[in-house]
C-alpha cells in the first residue's frame, strides 16, 4: 500500500516535472502577445575555434538589428535581446547548445542560423518550432520542407555555380580544387565542378586538404603538377595560408590566380594568406565570391549607423560594415520582428507563416527599409515589403533564396573591392 | 617538375624533424624506461621560448639554444617532481604511460592558457630556394636537414666516445649491474633527461623553422610520428630511430603525394601496427641481437 502510494507520488511528480518542462519549452502555452520579459533572438554559429569569425558577423547582424529594435520601442512592450549559441563548428556541440537553448531560453523568438553544422541543429529547432534565419550553406537545404527554415543567403550549391561562372568569364579554363575536407568546405564542391565542366572548363586535380596541417608541401606540389590556370578554394585562415606560401616557394615566387568561397572573404582570412604570400599577391591574384550586397542605399545606411554606433557591444564594428553575412542576418532579424508584429504575436508558431507576408513582392505593398518604417507602416494598416541592407529577399516555395554574387578582392590599403558581379541568371544557367 | 623527388626531399625535411625527435624519445626511454608521452608538450615549450626570443629581437639561432635549454630544463624538472617520485613508488609502464598522458594533458591546456590559440610563426630570412636532383628546398628547410644531421653525428659520438655515453649505454642495458659497477645512476638518468629535454626543444624549434605556421598542439600532433620511429627503429635504440625517421618521413611524404593527404598520419600508424606485429624489436633488431651475442 505504501509502495502504491510512492509510486503514485512518482507518478505525480514526474507528470508535474513534464508540464513544467513542456511549458518552458513551448511558448504556446501563454496568450498570443504577452511577454513576461525581454524577446530573445538566437544567434547559432561558431563562436570558438578556427572558425569563430563566423559567430562574430552574425551576432553583429543581431546586435545591430536589436538596437534598433529597441530604440523604435522594442516589441510588443518589451526589449528584445541576442544570445549567442555556440555551436563549436561541431555537430555534436552545436546539438548540444541548441538542445539546451531551446529548453532554457525565456522568450524564444526565432533564432539567425544555424551555420555550419545546420544538418544537425536545424532538426533541433524544428522540432522545438523556432524560427530560424539561416545563413548555412549547405545544399541538404536546398528543397527543404521543413516549415520553419528561411534561408537569407544563397545556398553554397549556387555559390559553387558562381566560382564556375566567374572563373569562365575570366578565361581561365583549366583549375585546381583545394577544399578542407570538412563538410563546411565540401559542400561547394559538386556544383563548382559540375558548373566549370559544364560551361567548357576543365578541372585538373580535385583535392581535399587537412585542416590545420604544419606543411602541404606535397599538396602545393600537386596541384602544380596539374598546371591550373587558376585554385578555387575553401580552408580556414591558417590552412590556405600554409598552403599558398607552400604554391608560391614551389613556383618560384610566382602565385595563381585564386577563388575562394564567400568564408575566404573575412579579415582573418585574408590577414593569414596575405602574410603568408605578400599583400600585393593577395590584392593582385585574389577574388572571393559572396552573396552580393552593396554598401550604400537607404537600407544599408540605417544598417551602418547604427552598426557602428555599437562597439561596445561588437569590437571593431567597421570590420562588418560591408559584410555580406552581418548584413542578411541584420535582416534576418528585421524579418522576424515584423513579422511578429503582421500577426500579432511574438511566437513562431503564430508569425512564422507572416514571414512571406514582409517579404514577398506584391502589388499595393509599401516598400520599408528598417524595422521603424516597417513598424509604422503596420500600425497603419499597411501591407509591406522589407528591403533590407543585403537587398530584397524573395523566398521561393523551399524558403530558400537565390541572389546574384559579387566577386570581391581587396585593393592596396586592404579595403575590399568588387570585381564584379554573377547574376543569378548566370547561376541558373550553369545549374539548369 | 618530378614528383617522386619533390615527394623524397619533403619526406626528408619531415624525417629531420623526426629524427632529431624520436632520437631523443627513445634515448631517455632507453636510460629511464618512461614512455614519456608528454614529450609533444616538451617540444612546444622549446618552440615558444624561441619564439618569445625572436619575436623580442633576437636571432632564430639564439631561440634556437634557448629552445633546448628550456626543454632540457623542463624535460628535468618533469622527471625530478613527477616522473621520479612515481618510479621510486614502484610504478610500472603502464601505470607511468597513464602519468605521462595526465601531464601532456595538464601542459598542453596550460599552454594554451598561457600562449593563446594562435598560430606562431619565426622571423627569419627565408632565403633563397635550392633545386638538386628535382627537389626544392627552402634555406630553412635545408638548414633543417643540417641541424639534424649535426645533432645526430653529436648523438653518436657522446654514446660512443665519452664516458657518460658509455654510463648510459650501461644503465639501459642493466641498470642494477651498472649500480653494482659504480656508475651514478641518478646523475646519468638526469643527464638522460637532459639530453632528452634538450634534443626535443631541438626538434621542436627546427619544426616551427620548416612549417608556415604552428600552434600550441603542433608538438602534440606529431608525437604519434615520433613514438611510430622509434618503435620502428627499437624502441631504446637510437640509431634504430633515425632509420625509423628516415623511413617514416620518406614513406609519410610519398603516401600524401600519390594517394590522399589524409592518408599521411593513417600510413604512420599503418606502419607502426606492422612493425609491432612482425618486428616489434624494430628495424635493427637483428644487429642489436648480433652485438648482444658478441659481447
Amino acid at each position: 500500500m505504501r509502495k502504491m502510494r510512492r509510486s503514485r507520488w512518482a507518478v505525480a511528480s514526474i507528470v508535474a516535472v513534464v508540464a513544467l518542462v513542456a511549458c518552458g519549452n513551448n511558448p504556446t502555452t501563454t496568450s498570443p502577445t504577452a511577454l513576461n520579459g525581454p524577446l530573445t533572438f538566437g544567434s547559432d554559429s561558431s563562436f570558438t575555434g578556427p572558425n569563430a569569425s563566423f559567430g562574430l558577423e552574425q551576432v553583429a547582424g543581431c546586435y545591430t538589428a536589436v538596437s534598433l529594435i529597441n530604440q523604435s520601442g522594442g516589441l510588443f512592450g518589451q526589449q528584445a535581446q541576442c544570445q549567442i549559441i555556440d555551436n563549436r563548428n561541431d555537430p555534436a556541440d552545436g546539438v548540444a547548445a541548441a538542445t539546451k537553448a531551446v529548453a532554457t531560453i525565456q522568450n524564444f523568438g526565432g533564432t539567425l542560423g544555424p551555420g555550419g553544422v545546420a544538418t544537425a541543429t536545424e532538426p533541433v529547432y524544428e522540432s522545438a518550432n523556432i524560427t530560424m534565419m539561416a545563413d548555412t550553406g549547405d545544399s541538404a537545404f536546398n528543397r527543404t520542407t521543413d516549415k520553419y527554415f528561411w534561408r537569407v543567403t544563397p545556398p553554397d550549391s549556387a555559390g559553387g555555380y558562381a566560382m564556375a561562372v566567374w572563373a569562365l568569364k575570366q578565361k581561365f579554363m583549366s583549375a585546381a580544387a583545394v577544399f578542407s575536407n570538412d563538410t563546411t568546405a565540401q559542400t561547394s564542391v559538386p556544383t563548382l565542378v559540375s558548373g566549370y565542366k559544364k560551361g567548357g572548363g576543365n578541372m585538373v586535380i580535385n583535392l581535399q586538404v587537412v585542416p590545420d596541417q604544419s606543411s602541404y608541401q606535397v599538396e602545393a606540389a600537386r596541384v602544380l603538377a596539374a598546371h591550373p590556370q587558376v585554385i578555387f578554394t575553401e580552408a580556414d585562415p591558417q590552412t590556405d595560408a600554409t598552403f599558398f606560401k607552400a604554391l608560391k616557394q614551389l613556383n618560384n615566387g610566382q602565385m595563381i590566380p585564386i577563388i575562394g568561397t564567400a568564408p575566404t572573404i573575412t579579415a582573418d582570412w585574408a590577414k593569414a594568406v596575405g602574410d603568408a604570400v605578400s599583400v600585393g599577391d593577395l590584392d593582385k591574384y585574389y577574388v572571393g565570391l559572396q552573396p552580393y550586397v552593396t554598401a550604400s542605399g537607404k537600407a544599408w545606411q540605417v544598417f551602418n549607423t547604427a552598426l557602428l554606433a555599437d562597439s561596445t557591444q561588437i569590437p571593431n564594428p567597421s570590420q562588418w560594415s560591408s559584410d555580406a553575412y552581418s548584413m542578411t542576418d541584420y535582416d534576418g532579424i528585421n524579418i522576424m520582428a515584423l513579422a511578429m508584429l503582421d500577426a500579432h504575436s511574438w511566437k513562431p508558431t503564430d508569425y512564422n507563416s507572416h514571414v512571406i507576408n514582409v517579404t514577398a513582392p506584391g502589388s499595393g505593398k509599401t516598400d520599408v527599409f528598417s524595422f521603424a518604417e516597417g513598424k509604422t507602416a503596420l500600425a497603419a494598416g499597411k501591407t509591406i515589403r522589407y528591403n533590407g541592407a543585403g537587398g530584397a529577399v524573395n523566398f521561393d516555395q523551399w524558403h530558400n533564396y537565390g541572389g546574384d554574387f559579387s566577386a570581391n578582392g581587396y585593393d592596396a590599403a586592404g579595403n575590399q573591392t568588387t570585381a564584379g558581379v554573377v547574376t543569378a541568371a548566370d547561376v541558373k544557367k550553369l545549374s539548369t | 617538375m618530378s614528383l617522386l623527388a619533390l615527394f623524397i626531399g619533403f619526406g626528408l625535411v619531415t624525417s629531420a624533424v623526426l629524427a632529431i625527435a624520436s632520437v631523443g624519445f627513445t634515448l631517455q626511454y632507453a636510460v629511464t624506461n618512461v614512455l614519456n608521452l608528454a614529450y609533444g608538450e616538451v617540444m612546444t615549450v622549446g618552440a615558444l621560448t624561441a619564439y618569445v626570443i625572436n619575436k623580442r629581437g633576437g636571432s632564430i639561432w639564439i631561440g634556437l639554444v634557448a629552445g633546448a635549454l628550456s626543454a632540457a630544463i623542463v624535460s628535468l624538472l618533469l622527471n625530478r617532481f613527477i616522473f621520479g617520485p612515481f618510479a621510486r613508488r614502484g610504478l610500472k609502464l603502464f601505470g607511468m604511460v597513464i602519468v605521462t598522458i595526465a601531464v601532456s594533458l595538464i601542459m598542453s591546456n596550460g599552454l594554451l592558457i598561457i600562449a593563446g590559440a594562435s598560430t606562431f610563426s619565426y622571423n627569419f630570412d627565408a632565403g633563397p630556394t635550392f633545386t638538386g636532383l628535382g627537389m626544392i628546398l627552402t634555406t630553412e628547410q635545408v638548414v633543417v636537414i643540417v641541424i639534424a644531421i649535426v645533432a645526430m653525428i653529436a648523438v653518436r659520438l657522446l654514446l660512443t666516445r665519452t664516458k657518460l655515453g658509455r654510463a648510459m649505454r650501461a644503465t639501459s642495458t642493466d641498470e642494477s649491474l651498472a649500480r653494482a659497477c659504480g656508475i651514478p645512476i641518478r646523475r646519468v638518468t638526469d643527464a638522460a633527461w637532459l639530453i632528452s629535454g634538450a634534443l626535443c626543444g631541438i626538434a621542436g624549434v627546427v619544426l616551427g623553422m620548416s612549417v608556415t605556421g604552428w600552434g600550441v598542439f603542433t608538438g602534440q600532433g606529431l608525437l604519434i610520428t615520433i613514438v611510430a620511429a622509434a618503435v620502428v627503429g627499437g624502441i631504446g635504440q637510437p640509431y634504430g630511430a633515425m632509420l625509423g625517421a628516415l623511413l617514416l618521413g620518406i614513406v609519410t611524404s610519398l603516401v600524401a603525394g600519390y594517394f590522399d593527404p589524409a592518408y599521411r598520419d593513417i600510413s604512420a600508424f599503418v606502419i607502426l601496427v606492422l612493425f609491432l606485429l612482425f618486428r616489434p624489436k624494430g628495424i635493427l633488431a637483428d644487429v642489436v641481437a648480433q652485438r648482444e651475442v658478441v659481447a
